[in-house]
């Protein structure tokens, strides 16, 4: 499934998420700018911060452990932040897009 | 003749990676017979297996040969939501900024340990220098009493070894265990006692939504923690030497460009982590790459082949510090990703900061390395290493 990445240069990079992997996870592997999810994943950095910017109503919510954690994001915390260790893609309409802060740490 | 792999061999110990290319290239989804487990080699499969905790439970054991009653009672043998709840007590310790005011103290320790190394002509780098630095790293961190650091540095590595016949832990792996335990419930009940600004103090008085943890939780979990900043970061700091030894160019822009330094940790987490295999335990059938594995089954993440997967990692066998390899699995990664991979960067970073500065030439001494008998980690079990 595509997901659109918008780096923090503003630079839109469209990437194929395999199934079952995270946002998080498609876009270090795919040398997205703007993450450094210096945990591997397991939410306990908040460094892999994101600003939904589509798609976020067909998102589950944040459980409780990433919503603590979007508490010690370096950027501004928005209403669409997210951790993208967090999300993985849906087969929604449109495509989900997500904007990387300009710092995570 | 048809393939073998077994995580137990001396061969693997030395050098898993032929091996590992064979799995991931004719046998993605293996049966080891002498593990008695399914190997999966490629770095997309371990990436699914570690995101879905549902089905790759770590419920029964992390490690390829687990501790007697340790799963189901520690970070890494447990499952979302109490895995969770656990993990929410204790990581509020280990985020990044919490860290800050341990760098001094950590190059303090850095520079007292390189006095005696830095008058030898010939070294051990673990007894001398990384053995001593994490435990008295760790004493500082946890708050532990010093007592006797080559003692606790010893049941530490002894615990993570399997005995490579039995395939099993052995009597001596049993015993270190059981010491480690003591040494952690002395240590509990003295903080119990007198309670510090430290995280035992914290965690051993600890209580989720009322309850408190189980004493078996309090206990193995310090235990788990005593052995990871000991065992696990002393044998990635043994591998990051071992790398610069082996390779002199990227060592001589290191001692002249400092700032490399966590370019070189990220590059040597990917090329040859400690962390070499962990295992989980399936809760239903899967059928992955022709295999069907069932429910009940237990699969080895190996974290190190997915590491040198091409699939991910272009060139994967060469060392390359420019790499930058982002998605490594060096610390695992998904729920159970490393609670301690803030901490060990850091103190990696200042370790060869400060060794560098004391010792910028140095080659190995011994062409074969005496590894460590461990079906989950590798790393020597000893690293001469001498000035040039």
């Amino acid at each position: 499934m595509i997901v659109i990445f918008i780096e923090p240069g503003g630079t839109r990079r469209e990437i194929e998420v395999p199934e079952g992997w995270t946002l998080m996870q498609a876009a270090t592997a795919n040398g997205v700018e703007g993450i450094e999810a210096e945990c591997g994943g397991s939410c306990a950095c908040a460094t892999c911060h994101c600003y939904v910017e589509q798609g976020l109503e067909r998102l589950p919510p944040p459980n409780e452990t990433e919503a603590a954690m979007l508490e010690n994001v370096a950027a501004e915390r928005q209403p669409n932040s997210r951790l993208s260790c967090q999300l993985k893609p849906d087969a929604g309409a449109a495509p989900l897009c997500v904007r990387l802060p300009w710092r995570q740490s | 003749m048809s393939f073998a792999f077994d995580p137990f061999a001396a061969a693997v110990d030395a050098d898993p990676f032929p091996y590992y290319k064979i799995l991931r290239d004719e046998y993605p989804c293996f049966w080891s017979a002498e593990a008695g487990m399914w190997v999966l080699s490629r770095y997309a499969d371990i990436v699914v297996a570690l995101n879905d905790w549902q089905t790759y439970s770590s419920a029964q054991g992390n490690m390829m040969t687990e501790l007697p009653n340790r799963a189901g009672s520690t970070l890494g043998t447990t499952d979302p939501p109490r895995h969770d709840r656990l993990r929410g007590l204790i990581q509020h310790a280990f985020l990044k900024r919490n860290l800050e005011a341990m760098a001094e103290p950590m190059r303090a320790i850095a520079k007292m340990v390189l006095v005696a190394v830095r008058e030898r002509e010939q070294f051990d780098f673990l007894e001398d220098f990384s053995s001593k630095f994490t435990v008295r790293v760790l004493f500082a961190v946890l708050g532990l009493p010093l007592g006797d650091e080559k003692q606790v540095r010893d049941q530490a590595v002894l615990m993570v070894q399997s005995d490579p016949v039995t395939r099993q832990k052995g009597p001596a792996h049993l015993a270190a265990f059981a010491w480690m335990t003591d040494y952690a419930a002395k240590v509990i009940e003295e903080r119990r006692r007198q309670p510090q600004d430290d995280l035992i103090s914290l965690f051993s008085q600890a209580e989720i939504d009322g309850d408190k943890l189980a004493e078996r939780e309090v206990l193995l979990t310090t235990t788990t923690l005593i052995m990871a900043g000991i065992e696990s970061l002393g044998g990635f700091m043994a591998m990051l030497a071992l790398n610069l030894a082996d390779h002199a160019a990227a060592r001589r822009r290191l001692v002249a460009e400092p700032t490399l330094i966590p370019d070189a940790i990220e590059e040597s987490l990917r090329y040859n982590t400690s962390a070499q295999r962990f295992r989980r335990c399936l809760q239903r059938d899967v059928t992955l790459h022709g295999q069907t594995m069932r429910a009940g089954d237990f699969v080895c993440l190996a974290y190190g082949s997915g590491n040198r997967d091409e699939r991910q990692f272009p060139d994967p066998d060469s060392y390359d510090i420019d790499r930058k390899p982002k998605g490594h699995l060096g610390f695992g990664g998904g729920v159970h990703g490393c609670l301690g991979g803030a901490i060990a960067r850091m103190a990696c970073r200042i370790a060869f900061e400060e060794f560098l500065d004391a010792l910028p030439t140095f080659r190995r001494v011994e062409a074969q390395l005496p590894w460590m008998p461990s079906s989950t980690f590798r790393s020597p079990l000893r690293l001469q290493l001498a000035r040039t």
